[in-house]
């Protein structure tokens, strides 16, 4: 809101410095943004929050002025001479929809002479960056600046049959506004017009042809109630925002309007002349009663923390223009005015008081009780996985949680369900490179073709050992409610898959080290690669996935070099996570280590051959270690593999003796021997 | 070498004496394993090293002084021994056996071992939250796709109210499914404080962190997804004095030292009072973020009773802490994922 310092003056003596006055202001509430030199005048930027539409006058914030520095303040009283010839006799208003419109006045001056405005006025607005029409219309626009009621004004004429019906719109119905464009009107526009058609949106625009013209001899002056929502929707879908619609849109004040209207009319005739037609048209409904609060003097202190003088009290409201109807020992009763439609309830007053008495009264340095805190099992575990995964040399990523179509569905391992589907899309997340894919509007379902995409660009910027990792939420669509929402550990490497998945193992090691993963085979056609692509799996529930990109994959992503994937879901491991291990006592007795090299048929994997083991070894069994995997078809025949490992025993009780480290070793060939016929070699 | 003629003490401890420090310099100059070898067989071989035949010397030592001769015998032996293993350690370290000293170049890069960094928004949440925790709030989590009453109804933001504009919100269509909720990227992790409030009785000092969604179009301040950290203390006495006073601790903390706060009237449909903070920093008052008293109809709707209780609330934007703190001036940056951007934090 732009406001004119020495149109500020006419309703309250500023006799503060400039500086003081911004300083109050923006400390109770109307922010001071900035001030500027206009001619002889200064104009000050101050913001207004959507509660105080009454601020969005000269009067509103000449009325805060005087309640911070308890000043009186002087607002105008209209003086009309009217004629002998009644409104009533030249124009019918009919109000069709008291819904969007709950108020509707109108007034009718004739023999105004159309001119230019006279310098004062012409400065006033020039002040705070209003340009000026005509006397007419320069006296509508003074008076919204005013007093925060927009008004608009017809010309007589050209409201046909003398008539003026505020309704919906018409099937198809258009309007050519004053801006000489044609609008189409529909659903809930609140639609201004004569006996024949639309004259102008109300509270939005006025109409091309019933504008004010030099000619124009006679006209109604509108000053009306509109209904907030109905006219931020116009406003929005026509995209006309004006100062007239902005202040609808926060709510006018029901009392305030006719006021308007005269001041308006009493200004029109001495800048323009002309008769003021007997009475007013005034057509709708008062608002109920504004009921009186009950305002406890123990809540002051409860909520601002301070002790407030009742003296303080007694004195603010009124200068606010609440008025104070009763106190009691401990309370008061007060009916706020007409303009103060925020002001509702006790806790409205008490803020009220808090702001004019002064927030900076308010001590920064209370006793606030002591409380424990500590971190959730979710911060832990999430800080344990970032640790690990930054160990194994990935950087975090983080990225947009919405991703185009062709991104969400070339790789979805954890639903078939269609993803969730914004109402717009995101709007400048995508590089210049990238801007070709496709609208971001669907929530993700995997963080992996992110991640990918994190990666083309590195790669374009001639990066290298790109390692990238994020953890994020994926979306899940259900059959009813709230998606389900995963919280994802995402990895995108140049390495390759064994490094990857080791990388995987460590984060399940830090969180879960009772737990074994299941590595199965597994197929993402559109993405990975047939044969380096694995399920992960763990108490028989899936908890992630990872491959290493096909061709085709990596050229989709716009990708030079391989990458490998992996996903894994983090909430599976929150109820799970050992955080306060116990400890094992150590065994103080030698280990022993044996090395084993089977041969097994090429369908046999390692997982197969190392349960065997693990079944057979005994209890003093104290790791299986994979060393290598050798094939050589011309010794070992087609189809054959070579598995190299070392089993480790270790006994609590005692040195373990060569005998029954034997028999263990023979009881592995064996049981290894019989259930995937592998064959010892040497 | 005599052989047959007595040997007193004294000879035998030269003669020794001149075999130990002979092998020692023989070792220590071996320039390679093979000629250490070599330097072993002659002084140390078991069947015809020139220690063996020494050895034999001892019979020649007169009854009365052969203890302290086997002494002195024994203790050369070890020293011998021990010589010969710090050869074999030195020309184990593998370097060039002449010039070593200048062949060493300790400026060579070490192996490299890549450690990855945390994202820069990552570090600047870990350290809010570590703040807010010393001051007694715990974390809590809530979804990110919200339904209308826990995003707007409950924090007392009607369904007229502008902040719930389709323009304003993403709001989520579900394929296939007719009639259903209206759901919805959450626009403000306030949304938490109403599961945090309907799930636990008062009182009540959480801290709700993460993504928030507006349909903003990115540019160098604004990117339609960013984090939020909300505060919230519901309590019996809690008052603007306790919000003051923990967004002074805050700021103190988090800047580094005493920083003057001031709060400022502002409008938020679930607060009331509600304010805007800031915070006194390099000669200016910088916007901290929004805050206020709880709304009265913001604890009815969650069930806990206003007369009863009281609570502030308090949200900051992430990013915005975050650029001020390392000097970054384009919010892209931030989710453009560069390498080189991501490892200098």
């Amino acid at each position: 809101m732009l406001v004119s310092w020495n149109w500020l003056n006419e309703y309250v003596r500023l006799t503060m410095h400039h500086d003081e006055l911004v300083d109050r202001l923006t400390m109770s509430g109307l922010n001071h943004e900035s001030t500027t030199a206009v001619g002889g005048d200064r104009c000050l930027d101050v913001e207004v929050t959507s509660n105080r539409p009454d601020c969005l006058g000269h009067l509103g914030v000449a009325r805060e002025i005087a309640a911070l520095f308890r000043v009186p303040v002087t607002i105008p009283v209209p003086h009309l001479v009217e004629s002998s010839s009644a409104v009533h006799d030249v124009l019918r208003v009919a109000v069709e929809a008291p819904d969007l419109c709950p108020r509707y006045t109108a007034r009718v001056l004739r023999g105004v002479r159309i001119g230019p405005s006279p310098a004062w006025l012409r400065d006033r607005l020039a002040t705070i960056g209003v340009a000026s029409v005509n006397n007419v219309v320069d006296a509508t626009n003074y008076v919204m600046f005013e007093c925060g009621q927009p008004l608009h004004a017809f010309d007589l004429h050209h409201l046909r049959g003398g008539a003026i019906t505020v309704r919906r719109p018409r099937n198809q119905e258009t309007i050519e506004a004053i801006d000489h464009r044609t609008y189409h009107l529909f659903g809930d526009d609140c639609v201004i017009a004569d006996g024949e058609r639309a004259v102008a949106i109300g509270g939005v625009m006025g109409g091309a042809e019933s504008e004010i013209h030099p000619q124009t001899r006679d006209i109604v002056i509108e000053s009306a109630v509109f209904a907030p929502l109905a006219i931020r929707n116009t406003a929005r879908r026509l995209n006309l925002h004006s100062p007239s619609s902005f202040r609808f849109e926060r709510r006018v004040d029901w009392e305030q309007a006719e006021w308007a209207s005269r001041r308006c009319c009493q200004l029109i005739v001495e800048l323009a002349g002309g008769e003021l037609l007997r009475g007013v048209i005034d057509v709708g409904q008062p608002p109920p009663p504004r009921a009186a609060i009950t305002l406890r003097k123990s809540q002051i202190t409860r909520v601002l923390g301070i002790e407030v003088p009742d003296a303080f009290t007694r004195d603010v409201l009124p200068r606010l223009g609440v008025s104070i109807d009763q106190e009691t020992v401990d309370a008061w009763r007060a009916t706020p005015p007409s303009w103060r439609a925020d002001l509702e309830r006790e806790v409205d007053l008490v803020e009220e008081i808090g702001r004019t008495y002064g927030y900076h009264q308010i001590p920064d340095n209370v006793a606030v009780p002591l409380a424990t805190s500590g971190l959730t099992t979710r911060q832990r575990v999430v800080e344990r996985v970032r640790r690990a995964v930054a160990a194994g040399g990935f950087d975090e990523a983080m990225t947009a949680s919405m991703v185009p179509e062709s991104w969400s569905r070339v790789f979805s391992p954890w639903t078939d369900h269609p993803p969730l589907t914004s109402n717009q899309p995101m709007l400048g997340v995508l590089e210049k490179a990238s801007q070709n894919v496709g609208a971001v509007q669907f929530l993700r379902r995997s963080l992996i073709p992110s991640l990918l995409e994190a990666r083309r660009i590195n790669e374009y910027r001639f990066n290298e050992e790109i390692e990238l990792f994020e953890t994020a939420h994926i979306y899940l669509p259900q059959p009813v409610g709230l998606p389900r929402e995963i919280l994802a550990l995402g990895l995108v490497s140049e390495r390759d898959f064994f490094v990857v998945k080791g990388v995987l193992e460590a984060v399940a090691r830090e969180l879960t080290p009772h737990v074994q993963l299941r590595f199965v085979r597994f197929e993402a056609a559109e993405l990975l690669d047939d044969g380096q692509a694995a399920r992960i799996e763990a108490e028989d529930e899936t908890i992630g996935f990872i491959g290493t990109l096909h061709a085709a994959g990596c050229k989709g992503f716009g990708l030079r070099r391989g990458a490998t994937v992996a996903e894994l879901n983090l909430n599976w491991f929150e109820p799970r996570a050992v955080l306060v291990p116990k400890f094992q006592s150590l065994s103080e007795y030698p280990a022993v280590t044996r090395d084993f090299n089977f041969i097994v048929g090429e369908p046999v994997m390692w997982a197969d051959l190392e349960s065997q083991v693990i079944g057979a070894a005994g209890p003093e069994l104290e790791s299986v270690r994979y060393r290598e995997t050798f094939r050589d078809p011309q010794r070992d025949g087609p189809g054959r593999k070579r598995l190299l490992l070392t089993v480790q025993w270790r006994s609590h009780r005692g040195t373990l003796t060569g005998e029954q480290v034997d028999a263990a070793a023979k009881r592995i060939v064996q049981s290894c021997g019989e259930h995937l016929n592998a064959q010892l070699v040497g | 070498m005599s052989t047959t003629s007595a040997l007193s003490l004294e000879r035998f401890a030269q003669e020794l004496e001149e075999l130990s420090s002979a092998a020692c310099a023989a070792f220590a100059q071996a320039p390679d394993a093979n000629a250490l070898e070599h330097a072993r067989v002659e002084f140390l071989g078991a069947k015809s090293g020139r220690f063996k035949s020494f050895q034999k010397q001892l019979s020649h030592v007169p009854a009365t002084d052969k203890p302290a001769a086997g002494q002195q015998f024994n203790s050369a032996k070890e020293r011998i021994q021990l010589a010969f293993e710090q050869a074999q350690i030195r020309l184990a370290s593998d370097r060039p056996a002449a010039a070593d000293a200048t062949a060493f170049d300790p400026t060579i890069p070490g192996q490299p071992k890549r450690v990855g960094r945390l994202h820069p928004i990552t570090q600047t949440i870990n350290e809010l939250t570590d703040i807010m925790g010393r001051l007694g709030f715990t974390a809590a989590y809530g979804p990110e796709v919200e339904d209308e009453w826990h995003n707007f109804e409950a924090l007392n933001i009607p369904a007229a109210h502008p902040a719930r504009d389709p323009l304003d919100n993403f709001y989520l269509r579900v394929a296939g499914r007719q009639h259903a909720e209206t759901l919805l990227l959450r626009s403000q992790t306030s949304t938490v404080q109403i599961r945090a409030m309907e799930q636990t009785p008062p009182p009540l000092r959480i801290i709700s962190l993460g993504r928030v969604y507006r349909p903003d179009t990115a540019d160098m301040t604004h990117f339609p997804m960013f984090h939020q950290m909300e505060g919230l203390y519901v309590d019996h006495h809690v008052t603007l004095a306790d919000l003051k006073t923990v967004l002074r601790l805050f700021a103190s903390n988090y800047l580094g030292s005493q920083v003057p706060v001031r709060i400022r009237p502002s409008f938020f449909p679930f607060t009331e009072p509600s304010v805007e903070a800031d915070y006194f920093w390099n000669g200016r008052w910088v916007e901290f973020g929004g805050a206020g008293v709880v709304d009265p109809h913001v604890l009815r709707a969650v069930g806990i009773d206003p007369e009863q209780w009281s609570g502030f609330a308090f949200g900051l934007g992430v990013e915005r802490l975050c650029m001020i703190r390392h000097g970054i001036v384009d919010i892209r940056d931030l989710f453009t994922n560069d390498i080189r951007f991501l490892r200098q934090f």
